[in-house]
């Protein structure tokens, strides 16, 4: 497999192979938004793919963190909720003001990755199993939120952020162009800083990233804490949408968050993927999602639908486990050496 | 079948084993060119030659693990190419591995009972029957000392030797590979007798070591590997040790150590200095490390080596002592700040703690140098190619190579880049883990050449080997480790490895 002259620098990084995966995932999109024409005459133009761009958006940006999690071989489930304080603080104390929104939304960014930051202290000092640490912190700023808005999420809409969706230069809403400068910022984070280089390393091999000198425990710190942040974008962006915020407004991202970054190529063990990938991945599974939604099926079973095309695309990457198992096994001789357990990460 | 333990199988069912032009390679390394010898029915063969020579594929391709590329295997006549470890074993072949198989957090009769477990009542893995079988086993390969309930990994490294060996016997070959077995054997006695017991019977055994009295005392005839050839089978009893060497190095003696080198570089000034240095397997030890100065380790297996070299790369703690790199105290608790502090340290585990498999070869050099190669926050790819490509250089890894994945490279190239990135760490005192590990004759050289250079530089390196010849070759000095604690020390002409035998064993002083 020999990647084209223009993906150099990915494949200096290790990562040829992932662009074509990134490819064929917009590719599988664009086919499914022509396809859809077929189910509807209103369908299949750019109105609805401008409509499917901007519902995508919130998976975008959430699955940013997760992806970086991801990479470092953990997991986040916490996102749902702290989707929803993000969108929930937002909506109680910012509201319509604009000067508010200067300093809210960069405070509200602190107080998620904060959030995310103390996963990651769970995960990395505590050593508690991420599922376990980042699905008791979901339930713990559920209930948080909860506390706060005494059940009741009461605020106004911010125009500011409203605009984003609403306003359009040629033609194309605001967040559209958010999402991609998100998407270009996220890959250069990935590929060509420090920060990146050194999380694919540690995903790779964390034994091995320990020996050589990397600080493997606050990488790990930090995937957690942006996970926490983009989710805290993500819900302050659906606020900005709906106007409003409720308690259950991350909810329906949990599951998303993690299949749009699996079925963008990451492995779930950790070591390998692109966010250009994962955006493939939000893309193809917001599509999905619109299509089913025109089908006119009652949305209990909508989101059936839904639930079972996420397992689908796992399923049929199941493939790369396979590999990954058969590299195991083809492995010739314990690689154990006599007497010596292999050396953890925080020994 | 019956619980009963029979060690000895009916003697109709010795085989011959014979192995024609066998080939073997890993994408572009060579580990076999060509291994043609016999095993006659019921003899015990050596197998000798160096680290790297091919003895462990040889092993592998006999236990049905790896495939050989061409040539044939006959076993007692009948094409012998087992798919797998389990068809080896039905076939009558087992073996008892170097790098031990068992699984540590399982019981010693589980370990000896699977893949079928004694089932009790309700069809369920019954406790006492496997260990009641697994006991009559040990009492039956005069083991009787290890307890079937024990949990492997509790065991020391002799017992579990035993267990494997125990386990490779319980399958009842019809041919054993023994690989290495008396590596980690306090008392090798133990094994002759099982090996002589089983060899009465009929049963051929492959033994493989490079211990020449072992082998002398064992077997009659042995077939000497080097770089992935057979050089030839001789008849023990008529060749010299020397002539045996000989063959095995493919050339007449190892060179003596380097006249010019000597005298010892004690009056250069100091780089690393321990003062009774504790922890876990390291019992006080205090050495000086100067600057320009090649200060080899020699210890037979699990006397502290692995536990000093993994403190001095930050990678265990150091529960007590001093460290002081050139005159200043140094502590450090992470291999991070241990290169810091100056000390780089290539691990023995070259794929679970060394190389980044997923990541290209460049991206594996210039891992610790990331932060020297930012402008404006991202990595300046020309500086890097650069940087990697000076590195690459030194250590005379060819440059195509820099671009491609790590886990395309062989192993001897994939050493090189791991020594490629703890010089451009820019470390001044290295920490070698048997760094020429599994790598062919010619990456063997390249590496002694960088450690001179370094040294030439002004680098100190404190370097362990399981070959001897090697710490000989390259060390000015070398110590000697026995249980924890440094027992001698031999330099210059008294540098042998004779010495360092009767060092190491702790029959020094």
């Amino acid at each position: 497999m020999s990647p084209p002259a223009d993906t150099r620098g990915l494949r200096r990084a290790g990562l040829g192979s992932d662009v074509w995966n990134a490819i064929a995932l917009f590719g599988l999109t664009a086919l499914l938004i022509i396809a859809s024409r077929w189910i509807s005459s209103g369908f299949g133009g750019w109105e609805q793919t401008k409509a499917i761009l901007v519902l995508s958006s919130f998976v975008v940006v959430v699955a940013f963190g997760q992806q970086l999690v991801i990479l470092t071989g953990g997991l986040d489930l916490s996102i749902a909720s702290v989707m929803t304080i993000g969108g929930v603080l937002t909506f109680n104390f910012v509201g319509a003001s604009p000067t508010a929104l200067i300093w809210g939304v960069p405070l509200i960014l602190l107080v998620t990755a904060a959030i995310g930051g103390l996963n990651g202290i769970g995960v990395v000092w505590l050593r508690v199993p991420p599922f376990i640490m980042t699905l008791a912190m979901g339930i713990i700023v559920y209930g948080a939120t909860l506390g706060i808005t005494g059940g009741t999420p009461r605020g106004q809409a911010s125009p500011a952020l409203s605009a984003l969706f609403t306003a359009s230069v040629l033609d194309v809403p605001l967040v559209i162009y958010f999402m991609l400068a998100i998407t270009i910022c996220g890959s250069v984070v990935q590929l060509g800083t420090g920060f990146g280089r050194r999380l694919y390393a540690v995903g790779t091999n964390p034994a091995a990233a320990y020996i050589a000198g990397l600080p493997v425990r606050w990488l790990t710190f930090l995937t957690y804490a942006i996970s926490g942040a983009s989710a805290g974008l993500a819900g302050i962006l659906m606020f900005g949408y709906a106007g409003g915020a409720t308690l259950t407004m991350g909810q329906a991202y949990q599951l998303p968050s993690i299949a749009a970054v699996v079925v963008g190529g990451t492995s779930i063990l950790g070591g390998s993927g692109l966010y250009i990938g994962a955006v493939g991945g939000a893309l193809l599974l917001t599509t999905f999602s619109t299509v089913i939604s025109s089908l006119g099926i009652a949305e209990g079973w909508r989101t059936v639908i839904y639930g079972l095309v996420i397992l689908l695309a796992l399923l049929v990457l199941r493939e790369e486990l396979y590999l990954w198992a058969g590299q195991l096994v083809a492995r010739p001789v314990p690689l154990r050496q006599p007497g010596e357990p292999a050396a953890k990460p925080d020994a | 079948m019956s619980a009963a333990v029979t060690l000895t199988p009916p003697p109709e069912a010795a085989l011959s084993l014979d192995i024609d032009a066998v080939t073997k390679s890993y994408g572009p390394t060579i580990a076999l060119r060509g291994v043609s010898f016999d095993l006659r029915r019921g003899e015990v063969h050596a197998l000798l030659g160096e680290n790297g020579a091919g003895k462990s594929t040889l092993v592998k391709i006999l236990s049905g693990i790896v495939k050989p590329d061409n040539g044939s295997v006959r076993l007692g006549g009948q094409r012998f190419a087992p798919h797998s470890l389990m068809a080896a074993r039905a076939a009558g072949v087992s073996t008892a591995f170097q790098e031990l198989s068992l699984l540590p957090n399982l019981t010693v009769a589980t370990n000896l009972t699977l893949p079928k477990q004694r089932k009790g009542l309700l069809g369920l893995a019954s406790r006492r029957l496997n260990e009641a079988y697994a006991a009559q086993l040990l009492a039956e390969c005069d083991a009787a000392d290890i307890s079937p309930g024990a949990l492997v990994s509790d065991l020391s490294l002799a017992e579990k030797q035993r267990v494997e060996i125990v386990r490779a016997v319980s399958h009842r070959p019809r041919l054993l590979i023994l690989d290495e077995p008396t590596a980690a054997l306090a008392e090798p006695e133990w094994l002759f007798r099982i090996v002589e017991r089983l060899a009465a019977s009929g049963t051929g055994v492959l033994y493989i070591s490079h211990r020449l009295a072992e082998v002398r005392r064992l077997c009659r005839r042995g077939t000497v590997l080097r770089n992935g050839e057979s050089i030839g089978t001789v008849d023990l009893a008529n060749a010299r040790d020397g002539d045996i060497f000989r063959m095995m190095v493919g050339r007449g003696a190892e060179e003596p150590a380097d006249a010019t080198a000597t005298p010892v570089r004690r009056d250069a000034p100091l780089a690393v200095t321990l003062r009774d240095l504790r922890g876990p397997g390291v019992d006080g030890i205090s050495l000086n490390l100067h600057r320009g100065e090649i200060v080899g380790v020699a210890a037979l297996e699990g006397q502290g080596q692995r536990e000093l070299f993994r403190m001095l790369g930050g990678a265990a703690p150091i529960l007590s002592g001093d460290v002081a790199v050139e005159g200043k105290p140094v502590q450090f608790a992470s291999p991070l700040q241990a290169l810091r502090a100056g000390i780089g340290f290539v691990p023995e585990e070259r794929k679970i703690e060394g190389i980044f498999l997923g990541l290209t070869t460049a991206s594996n050099i210039s891992l610790p140098i990331l932060g020297r190669l930012l402008r404006f926050g991202l990595i300046d790819r020309t500086r890097e190619r650069a940087e990697v490509g000076r590195a690459a250089a030194l250590v005379d890894l060819a440059a195509r190579y820099v671009g491609m994945r790590i886990s395309a490279l062989s192993g001897g190239n994939q050493q090189k880049a791991l020594i490629a990135r703890v010089l451009l760490s820019g470390a001044r005192n290295l920490v070698l883990f048997d760094p020429t590990r599994g790598v062919d004759v010619g990456t063997k050289e390249v590496i002694y050449g960088v450690i001179r250079d370094f040294t030439a530089k002004g680098g100190s390196v404190l370097l362990y080997s399981t070959e001897l010849s090697e710490l000989v070759h390259l060390s000015d000095r070398c110590l000697a480790l026995y249980r924890g604690r440094i027992v001698g020390e031999a330099a210059g002409a008294a540098l042998t490895e004779e010495r360092l035998v009767s060092l190491a064993t702790g029959h020094g002083e």
